[in-house]
């Protein structure tokens, strides 16, 4: 929007009585049109800086190395110059067709209000990437879901598995663009998946402080083991069925 | 108890069908008298997952208020609920928490399937997608709609209401009853689910068995090298 030669969007809609001029719909004036991080990363890092673009007239992409990326992200955040301190969003891309999948960091510095989007390209042959998870707390859930939906795997998370899809799915990262709009297996088999879950096999009782009600919590968040299921009751013969090997 | 005190007082007119030299009792049926208990006090359990729901809250409000057909009171518990009205699309990853909130219904239940995602999936061909609940549980209504309107709803439990008034006891226990083995399972047999998804459906690039159509791979001239 900021480039003079691109027709305002306003451009061409006369209403009634009502003029509507075409420069208030453009930018405001004084918008960066640089970002203040730009040039710091570039002196710092040097090559691990890959590329730098500018989004929608005033996002500021950043494109860095895989292997370097803990390191210029955590400099981003103590820096006293950036303070990056708030991540806002850690999300990935596929674009299919071999290229490589972005795993992207919007980053905002609430002291400055600066914000900016840091993009790694992973090769979908080795998806691997450090946590930030040390850096902000708030990337632990965000990386679990672009673990679960695109199979990026983040070295040192705390605690890496599925968020979003079941934990028994085996149909692979559904928002790969070679993943099948309805999955890989039939219908009836992941209906039969589906059914076969019990909640009994994901958790467990567990009292979470002193005083509480013993509550059901996921024995994979207290660093447990699966609970055995019960043997049925052999006396009672009351129908209980049970399931598994 | 004598006759002096059901007289109403004073008028020495007898009290009603209670009162002396009427008859203290009634003839009829006991599947009528127990159905009409049945259908007029159908307490449902909301299984409300989207925006169908908010028809559902809509039904139970002021305006359309469902308590005048005996929906007396939503019951948030299974335990307590004859009618179950899943109002909204059903993931796989919440198929079993309806099968078993289905399950934890006591005998006598009826379930409500509303709306389009509830009854078939709805536009959600997806991966994640129960492709209608009735692969999961008994339905005995489908409300069509997306949403349908409180008058729909309402509608679709007047109708159990009538199927409740054609049951009898005798054959109730025949075609409610459900094997312990059942608890658990799906509703729907594995051809009839696997019939469920078209040949391609919104999907040019899959076949039946949701593999990918083999096409060349720089196909999408929409793609962008970013």
């Amino acid at each position: 929007m900021t480039d003079e030669s691109q027709p305002s969007a306003f451009e061409g809609i006369e209403g009634e009585g009502t003029e509507i001029d075409a420069s208030s719909a453009r930018m405001p004036e004084g918008i960066e049109k640089t970002h203040p991080s730009i040039d710091p990363l570039g002196a710092r890092f040097g090559d691990a800086i890959l590329r730098h673009e500018v989004s929608a007239g005033d996002e500021h992409i950043v494109y860095v190395e895989a292997e370097r990326s803990l390191e210029i992200l955590e400099w981003l955040k103590d820096d006293p110059d950036q303070s990056f301190n708030y991540l806002s969003d850690v999300t990935a891309v596929d674009y299919g067709g071999d290229r490589p999948i972005q795993v992207v960091y919007q980053l905002y510095s609430i002291p400055f209000r600066r914000a900016l989007r840091i993009k790694v390209e992973l090769p979908v042959e080795a998806l691997e990437i450090d946590s930030v998870v040390s850096l902000w707390q708030s990337a632990n859930w965000l990386e679990r879901e672009v673990y679960d939906l695109f199979g990026v795997r983040f070295r040192n998370h705390p605690d890496l598995r599925r968020i979003l899809m079941p934990p028994n799915y085996a149909e692979g990262h559904p928002l790969r663009k070679d993943f099948p709009l309805r999955g890989r297996f039939s219908r009836a088999e992941q209906t039969r998946r589906a059914l076969e879950m019990d909640a009994d096999d994901y958790y467990v009782e567990a009292q979470l402080g002193p005083g509480r009600e013993p509550q059901l919590v996921p024995w994979q968040e207290l660093g447990g083991e699966p609970v055995k299921k019960r043997e049925p009751d052999a006396e009672s013969g009351d129908g209980t069925k049970e399931e598994g090997p | 108890m004598s006759d002096s005190s059901i007289e109403k007082a004073g008028s020495g007119l007898p009290g009603g069908i209670f009162g002396s030299g009427t008859p203290t009792f009634l003839t009829t049926k006991v599947d009528f008298v127990i159905n009409w208990a049945r259908r007029n006090s159908l307490w449902p359990m909301p299984f409300g997952t989207a925006c169908c729901a908010i028809e559902m809250m809509a039904s139970a409000a002021t305006k359309n208020d469902l308590a005048r057909f005996g929906m007396e009171r939503m019951s948030f518990s299974p335990r307590q609920a004859d009618v179950l009205i899943c109002a909204g699309r059903v993931p796989y990853k919440l198929a079993p928490v309806l099968r078993r909130i289905w399950d934890q219904m006591p005998q006598p239940k009826w379930s409500v399937s509303m709306g389009a995602c509830a009854s078939s999936g709805g536009v959600f061909d997806a991966y994640s997608m129960v492709q209608g609940i009735d692969t999961i549980i008994p339905v005995d209504v489908y409300v069509p709609g997306c949403p349908p309107r409180p008058e729909g709803l309402i509608y679709g439990l007047m109708m159990i209401q009538e199927k409740i008034r054609g049951e009898t006891l005798g054959r109730h226990s025949e075609h409610r009853a459900e094997s312990p083995d059942e608890v658990g399972r799906p509703h729907a047999d594995e051809f009839k689910v696997a019939a469920l998804s078209g040949p391609f459906g919104n999907s040019t690039r899959q076949n039946r068995t949701s593999g990918l159509v083999p096409a060349s791979r720089r196909e999408r001239p929409g793609d962008r090298l970013p």
